[in-house]
This record gives structure tokens, sequence and C-alpha cells, in this order.
């Protein structure tokens, strides 16, 4: 039984992965993050003055490490002082108020970083709009809430593991040895690079860049020349995320999704074949070794489908420009 | 009360006009150094290395705007984090050959951890002249040997100093194991990643045409006083309550005068400031 719980905390990380890289791309979108970020910052140079919010606090993967460390790190002392006293149930309130700093950290860096960099660009006429400033913090704290609450959330779990599966015979092999805060940081920049390399591409080509012809990279002639109408009137950040919830959000945390439950279920497994019961790991070596075979074989399968895919799509709507 | 608040705004921005980047590099390692090597037996209270911690970490900004501000847009925060990897490295180093020598000769021995300064300032400039020389990578950007040896220096004394806040002293033994429930190590993470944003955020965000120094190196001490307030969240659970407290106070304080300043600056530096409006449409 303990062992099957294992996979059932497995499948919990898993769909908290899902929901945080879904919020963490949404959340990107709001305020043009990371890479669609440097067309917004060039906009104005070439005359396009737009109402979007720069959003420049750094690239996606350093600014979500950012607010899921202070998280992580505001529940680990919470937990230290709880913890003596009210067991396990001390998580339940050290995580959200560790997300909720966390969360309202990031709000303040947003908010500097967008009065910064329009004030940078004083001499190609952009103004500053306050209802674009105001309007947007909410949303992007909020956005921001969902994502830190579920990657602390993972962390806890994996880092009290043995714990939660009811195996802490067996803790050394089960629950994950790096504090709480290191877990944090090493999935806030996890999470922010799914969210920056996938969830970027749909954003950038559909909404900031209409008119991209198909394969094509951004010429530099097209440089800043961003989509600034939106359905209705001037187009703010705000009505990007109504667009990119339909399919870029849910398509980028599916790619996290996956890539979580990919790595966790073959260490399980491996585990589990390597011996794992209620009191000890047999085998370590046996685990480990069919945990990097699973691995393999999930990556050669996974690089097979790619290029069939990518072969398809360039037969179907190619070829691409300068073929 | 909000009268007297001004005045802080205006003393920054004329001393920074006189703390050139030399001159500010000058005092934040003479700051970082004498802060660093002072003997355990009489340890600093905490309020005073995040003073420190501050003005090296406001260093930092400086350097990484010198470094990256050649149009290197999208290279800040790599540049910035840069600065953090090196020191890590070099605060490891010190704290390991300062920890060594003060158990072996005694309270003189704290000087070895200058030696984990001195390593990453050579280390710097060796990256910065491996980056530029044409015989390597090429990359000609203007006084990138020095600016990345003073990342390098700032970074490393920037990790020791938030070590020894949040451990008492900079001792590996201290740091690495402690009397407490959790050992100070396990706090590595947020102390990486709140110097990393002191030294690289401020450029980033302030980047554009009409960047101006003395409104970036305000939001540096502003990110600053935000871990110390952390910092102290931390120090509270390790140090006691009286350490703690001090550095939240003193890091909400600050956080409050330049932050403050610092949107107030962006706002009347800015074209203009409107509550709503339509764009210009230029070119269609």
């Amino acid at each position: 039984m303990p062992v099957i719980s294992l996979f059932a905390w497995m499948l919990v990380i898993v769909s908290l992965a899902f929901i945080a890289c879904m919020f963490e791309d949404l959340e990107s979108d709001i305020g043009s993050q990371s890479n669609p970020n440097s067309q917004i910052q060039l906009a104005p140079e070439m005359g396009y003055i737009h109402r979007y919010f720069n959003k420049a606090i750094s690239g996606e993967g350093l600014s979500y490490a950012l607010a899921c460390t202070i998280s992580g790190t505001i529940a680990l002392v919470l937990l230290l002082r709880l913890e003596p006293t009210s067991g396990p149930k001390a998580a339940l309130l050290a995580i959200p108020v560790g997300a909720a700093a966390g969360s309202i950290l990031y709000m303040i860096r947003a908010s500097v970083c967008h009065v910064g960099r329009e004030a940078g660009q004083k001499r190609f006429e952009q103004p500053i709009y306050l209802d674009v400033l105001y309007g947007h913090l909410v949303p992007i704290a909020t956005h921001n809430f969902i994502v830190v609450i579920c990657i602390t959330t993972i962390a806890y779990i994996q880092s009290n593991l043995a714990l939660l599966s009811g195996m802490e015979a067996s803790a050394a092999s089960v629950s994950n040895p790096f504090p709480l805060p290191l877990l944090c940081l090493i999935w806030g920049i996890t999470v922010g690079a799914i969210g920056s390399s996938t969830g970027d591409i749909h954003y950038g080509a559909e909404r900031a860049f209409q008119d991209k012809p198909f394969g094509e990279g951004r010429r530099v002639v097209y440089h800043g020349q961003i989509c600034r109408y939106g359905d209705c009137g001037v187009r703010t950040s705000k009505d990007v995320v109504a667009f990119c919830a339909k399919f870029g959000g849910p398509a980028t945390g599916l790619t996290f999704g996956l890539i979580v439950l990919f790595e966790n279920w073959r260490t399980v497994i491996g585990m589990m074949l390597g011996g794992l019961s209620e009191t000890e790991l047999v085998n370590p070596d046996i685990a480990a070794g069919y945990g990097i075979g699973i691995g393999i074989a999930v990556g050669i399968v996974l690089i097979v489908l790619n290029t069939w895919l990518v072969k398809w799509t360039r037969k179907k709507y190619g070829p691409f420009v300068g073929e | 009360m909000g009268k007297e608040e001004k005045k802080p705004k205006e003393k920054p921005t004329l001393s920074f006009d006189y703390f050139n980047e030399t001159r500010l590099g000058v005092l934040a390692l003479v700051v970082g150094v004498i802060i660093a090597i002072v003997p355990f037996s009489a340890s600093l209270p905490a309020v005073v290395k995040g003073i420190g911690a501050m003005v090296v970490i406001l260093w930092g900004a400086d350097s990484v705007r010198k470094t990256a501000g050649h149009g290197l847009g999208t290279g800040v925060p790599s540049i910035g984090v840069l600065a953090v990897g090196f020191g890590l490295v070099g605060a490891t180093t010190g704290m390991a050959i300062g920890s060594a020598a003060y158990d072996k000769v005694g309270p003189i021995g704290i000087l070895g951890v200058l030696a984990g300064v001195a390593l990453m300032a050579v280390v710097g400039y060796v990256t910065g002249v491996l980056a530029n020389s044409d015989k390597f990578i090429g990359m000609k950007i203007p006084g990138l040997e020095r600016g990345m040896a003073e990342l390098a220096m700032a970074g490393t004394l920037a990790i020791i100093l938030e070590c020894s806040i949040v451990a008492g002293t900079w001792h590996l033994d201290d740091v690495i194991v402690s009397d407490n429930s959790i050992s100070p190590v396990a706090f590595i993470a947020v102390i990486f990643i709140m110097v990393g944003f002191g030294m690289l955020q401020p450029l980033n965000s302030s980047m554009g045409a009409d960047e101006r120094r003395g409104r970036t190196l305000l939001m540096a001490i502003e990110i600053g006083g935000i871990n110390c307030v952390i910092l102290g969240v931390v120090t509270v659970m390790s140090l006691g309550v009286v350490q703690g407290a001090l550095l939240i106070m003193l890091g909400a304080i600050v956080w409050v005068i330049f932050y403050r300043a610092y949107v107030k600056a962006c706002l009347e530096e800015s074209y203009e400031v409107v509550g709503t409006g339509l764009i210009k449409t230029l070119g269609g």
C-alpha cells in the first residue's frame, strides 16, 4: 500500500505541475515577459507607441526562481517554528503564507520595472499610462500566487514524501535530500524556463506579430512592429491572456506536466524494480539502472515523434522561408 | 512626514554624482572588507552587516550597468547571475581558507577570507580578458575586464556577508553545521537569488535610451532593503528575535524610502504621465 501511495503522490505532483505551468504562461503574457518583451521594448523606438505592460523583471526562469524561493524560505521558517508543536498540520498555514509573500514581492518587482522601462523611453514619446500600470498588477499577483503555491506544495511533498506515503523507514531513499528553498529555486527556474520556451511562441506568433510568415523568425526590418490593436480598441496585455488561455496556456502546462510525469514515473518504476518496500530499498543500483534505462527509452520515443511531427508539418504547411 | 521623506530622495541622487564608478567601487570594497574581517569574538550585529551587504550589492549593480550597458540587452540577467556564480565560488573558497586559518593561527587568520576575494578578482579579470581578446571570443566590450573583476569581487563579498548575517559569523562551522534545528546553508538559495536580483534587476528594469545612473542605482538600494527584510525573517529563526527584528526594520525603512524615490523619479522623468488614453497612431 505505501508503494502505491508513492504513485498517488507522484500524480498529485504532476497535476500541480500542470496547473503551475499553465498559470505561469498566462502570467508571463500579462506584461509580455521574456522573449516578446524585446519587441515590446523596441516598439516605441520604431514609432509604435503602445499600451502593453513592459514587465522586464528578468527572464521568466529567474523571476520565477525569485518568487518561489522567497515562498519556500518563508514557508520553511514557519514550518521550523510550528512543526514542533502542531506537527505536519503546520504546512496548511506555512505554504499559503509563503506563497503570498512570494507573489507580493513579485508584484512589487513588476511595478518598478514597468515605470522604469517606460521612463527610459522618454525621447520616443512613450507615455506612462497609469491605468495600464495599476490594472495589471493584481492579475500579475494572482496568477503568480497560483504558480507559487503549486510549486511550494510540490517542493514540500518531495521533501516529505516518506512521511506522506507512510514509508518513514526508507526515508533516505524516498524523500528528497535538498532543503525546501533550494527545491523551490530549482522548480522555479524549471517552470519559468518551460513557460518561456513553450508559451512565448504561441503568444509571440499569434498575438504580438500576427503577420509572421510560416516558419520564419522575426526579420530585423519588422522589429518592434507589434500588433497594437485588439478585437475592439487598443490592446493591453490583459487582453492577451483571455486568448492564450484557450490554447497556449494549457499546452505549456501539458509540456511541463509531461516532463514531471516522465521524470518521476521512471524513478518510481525503477525503485519498484529495485525492490522498494516499506522498510528499505533492497538494491539501489538496479533501481538507478532501470530508472536511467526507462528515461532513455522515453527520450528516444519523444525524439522520433517530434521528428515525425516536424516533417509532417513542413510538408503540410511549408516550405519554410529560405528553404 | 511626507515632506521629510523627500529629502533622502535628493541625497542619493546627489551622492551618486560624487560617487562615480571608481569611488563607489573603492567605498564598497573597503566597507565590505572591513565588515568581513571583523573578529568573530566581537561579532557585529546583523544590521551592520545588512548595511554592508546593501553597499556591496549597489557596487555589483553599478558593475553590471558598466558591463552590460553596451548593448547586451538580453544579457543583463546573465551578467548578474554570473556575478553571483563567481560569488558562490569565491565565498566558499574564502570562507574555507579563512576558517582553516582561524583554527590554525587564531584571530589573525580571519584575513584568510580575503583570499577568496582576491582569487575571484583574478578569475574575473581573466574571464574578461578571454571574452574580449581577439584570440579567443573577441567580444570587444569596452571595460569588460575591469567590470568582470569588480563583479566577481562584489558577488563574493555579498555572499560572505549574507552567510554571515544568517549564521552569525562566516566560519564554516557556523554556516554548515549549527546548534539550531536547521543548518543556515539551507538558506543559500534565497541568498543566491536576492543578491542576484540586487545586481541584475536595476539595469534590466531601467534599460532604455534615457536610462540614468542615479535612477538605476536607487533600485539597487531598494532591493537591498527587501533583501534585509527577507534575511531578517530568517535571522529571527537562526539568531533570535532582537537581531532579526532590527534587520527587518532597517530593511523596511530603506525599502519604503527608495521605492518611493525610484517610482517618483521615473514618473517625473518620463515623457508624460497620463491616467488613461489612446495611442498615437504613427504609421497606421
